[in-house]
């Protein structure tokens, strides 16, 4: 009543009643500010220092370009083996999204089938954990000399990274599913199937994400290194040839390329979370780990 | 009694049906191998593998210790950067704002990519591959020990606050306990990493260790002796990650004891 009444009258004195509020929601939107704009402008202003200190540091301290090129020179030459650096990204970028795609496929489908049968997944869970801490990419030499050095034994070996973080992961999330929730189901009589798509699954969303994006730095990872031992095509061969022929500027302008296709792939995955989780109105976000 | 007989049912089936598969795989791929007469240089039998280590186990043991002792080295300097760049990087606000970005980036890019420069700068023994190993598993435990830092229990952290307590009461009676799951994870993925690290380190620049002779076997179509090397890189690879478990294990009887 007293609040309505000092809004009707003009007169009334205004610190106390309205402009109070106001004062301390207008404070506490510009502290909002100033604390997003730190969030954004702090990190920027490191980067931007570190480049800087990278440029004058290796020319003061007359660091030869050769050993570790200053920002400017893996600037230039990104700019002028733009065409071939694009090229040569091509494959790279194929050979990855496809195989974290099947690695994606192959990887919901057994984790599902794992949680669907006790005793398979009895069996075959311990043997998939071996799979996930053993260094698979000791493997590599294997699949070449099985595939050969084309892009197959590359993309092989990418699924095959990419595989056991979503294995893993989907049992996690299937099996996460609130148990109130599940006996609830069951005193609904709801079926099997019912309770797996509208229970289950929505619950393994934030586990299964958190596996794809483990997933998808995999396959990079499985490409790259591939790429490393075959020496053909694709990024991993730009940087070991402009290693081995002390180009570090274009080492880094590889590096670079591959660093811009690993992010925005690792950007669509988390897309395609927040996308999901508004489709499920699931807020609950996966981590990096 | 029937329950009863069902648990130690299920006990025996959780156990045998896993070391069952693994024998059953075993078996098919050495009848596979011999019934078909697949060449050993596509696929050997285990057989042939098994009895490969009797010619070749002072080679491997030589490759495996330079391996496994670089590996340990990087896992344990990873471990230790790494905790050490979280308490710095979580100490203000501000620098926590300013680093943790870079930090989270840092872990999602293709670091392996970097592999070449490291050999590049560092040259070909094992500062290079140590510095690189170190460089790919030091993320994953700073960045799980700062988040671990980061998200103390916010009430908890305000009774610090009432009581008076000091920051470094606060930090180790309860930052410190509640970053501690957040650390054995990093730290569990530092123990793959560091291998992987040291193993890709050796595949393009090393002129030893398990990585040198698996590709080196694989370029004489020596596939037998990849096989038993790989056997004895995963049993090497287990050890970092043994280390990690068995610490997680103390540190929560410690914390909680």
């Amino acid at each position: 009543m007293k609040s309505a009444a000092a809004s009707l009258d003009p007169s009334a004195s205004r610190p106390d009643n309205g402009q109070g509020p106001r004062m301390a929601v207008m404070i506490g939107g510009i502290w909002r500010r100033v604390r997003l704009a730190q969030r954004v402008l702090l990190p920027l202003a490191v980067a931007i220092l570190t480049l800087l200190a990278w440029e004058y540091g290796t020319r003061l301290a007359k660091i030869s370009p050769l050993l570790i090129a200053p920002p400017s020179a893996v600037w230039s030459t990104l700019k002028e083996s733009f065409p071939i650096l694009l090229q040569q990204a091509m494959p790279t970028l194929t050979e990855t999204v496809v195989g974290f795609l099947l690695a994606a496929l192959l990887g919901v489908t057994l984790g599902t089938v794992l949680v669907l049968s006790r005793r398979v997944r009895q069996a075959l869970y311990p043997h998939i954990l071996l799979f996930q801490l053993i260094p698979k990419v000791a493997l590599a030499p294997l699949f070449i000399v099985w595939l050969g050095i084309g892009p197959t034994s590359r993309l092989s070996f990418a699924v095959f990274l990419a595989f056991f973080p979503v294995v893993v992961a989907t049992m996690a999330g299937l099996m996460s599913a609130d148990r109130d929730i599940l006996r609830l189901c069951t005193a609904l009589t709801a079926t099997r199937w019912q309770t797996f798509v509208s229970v289950r699954v929505p619950y393994a969303m934030p586990y299964l994400f958190a596996g794809l994006k483990i997933s998808v730095t995999m396959a990079i990872i499985g490409v790259i290194v591939g790429e490393f031992v075959t020496a053909q095509e694709g990024l991993g061969y730009i940087i070991m040839f402009a290693s081995s022929a002390d180009d570090t500027a274009l080492v880094f302008a590889a590096i670079a390329m591959l660093c811009a296709v690993g992010l925005s792939l690792y950007g669509l995955v988390a897309l395609a979370e927040v996308l999901v989780q508004r489709r499920l109105g699931v807020s609950i976000t996966s981590s990096e780990f | 009694m029937s329950t009863a007989a069902s648990g130690t049912k299920e006990q025996v089936l959780a156990v045998a049906l896993p070391v069952l598969v693994g024998l059953g795989a075993l078996a098919a791929w050495q009848i596979v191998t011999r019934a078909f007469a697949i060449s050993p240089v596509l696929l050997p039998a285990p057989s042939d593998i098994a009895s490969s280590f009797g010619t070749i186990a002072g080679v491997l043991a030589r490759n495996a210790w330079q391996t496994g002792s670089e590996a340990l080295v990087a896992f344990g300097l990873s471990a230790v950067l790494g905790v050490v760049a979280a308490l710095v990087l979580t100490s203000s606000a501000v620098v926590f704002q300013a680093f943790y970005p870079h930090v989270v980036v840092f872990q999602i890019i293709p670091k392996i990519a970097l592999a070449p420069l490291f050999v590049f700068w560092l040259g070909f023994e094992s500062p290079s591959r140590l510095s690189y190993s170190v460089f790919i598993s030091f993320f994953p435990v700073a960045l799980a020990t700062m988040t671990g830092l980061d998200r103390a229990d916010a009430n908890a952290l305000r009774l610090c606050r009432a009581l008076t307590a000091s920051r470094w009461q606060t930090l180790f009676l309860v930052r410190v306990p509640y970053a501690l799951p957040y650390f054995f994870s990093g730290l569990k993925i530092a123990a793959t990493m560091s291998v992987i690290g040291i193993v890709v380190g050796e595949f393009i620049s090393s002129k030893s260790g398990l990585g040198h002779y698996i590709l080196t076997a694989q370029s004489r179509s020596e596939t037998t002796f990849i096989f038993a090397a790989l056997v004895v890189l995963c049993i090497v690879g287990l050890v970092p990650y043994a280390i990690a478990v068995t610490g997680e294990r103390l540190a929560r009887k410690w914390w909680r004891g």
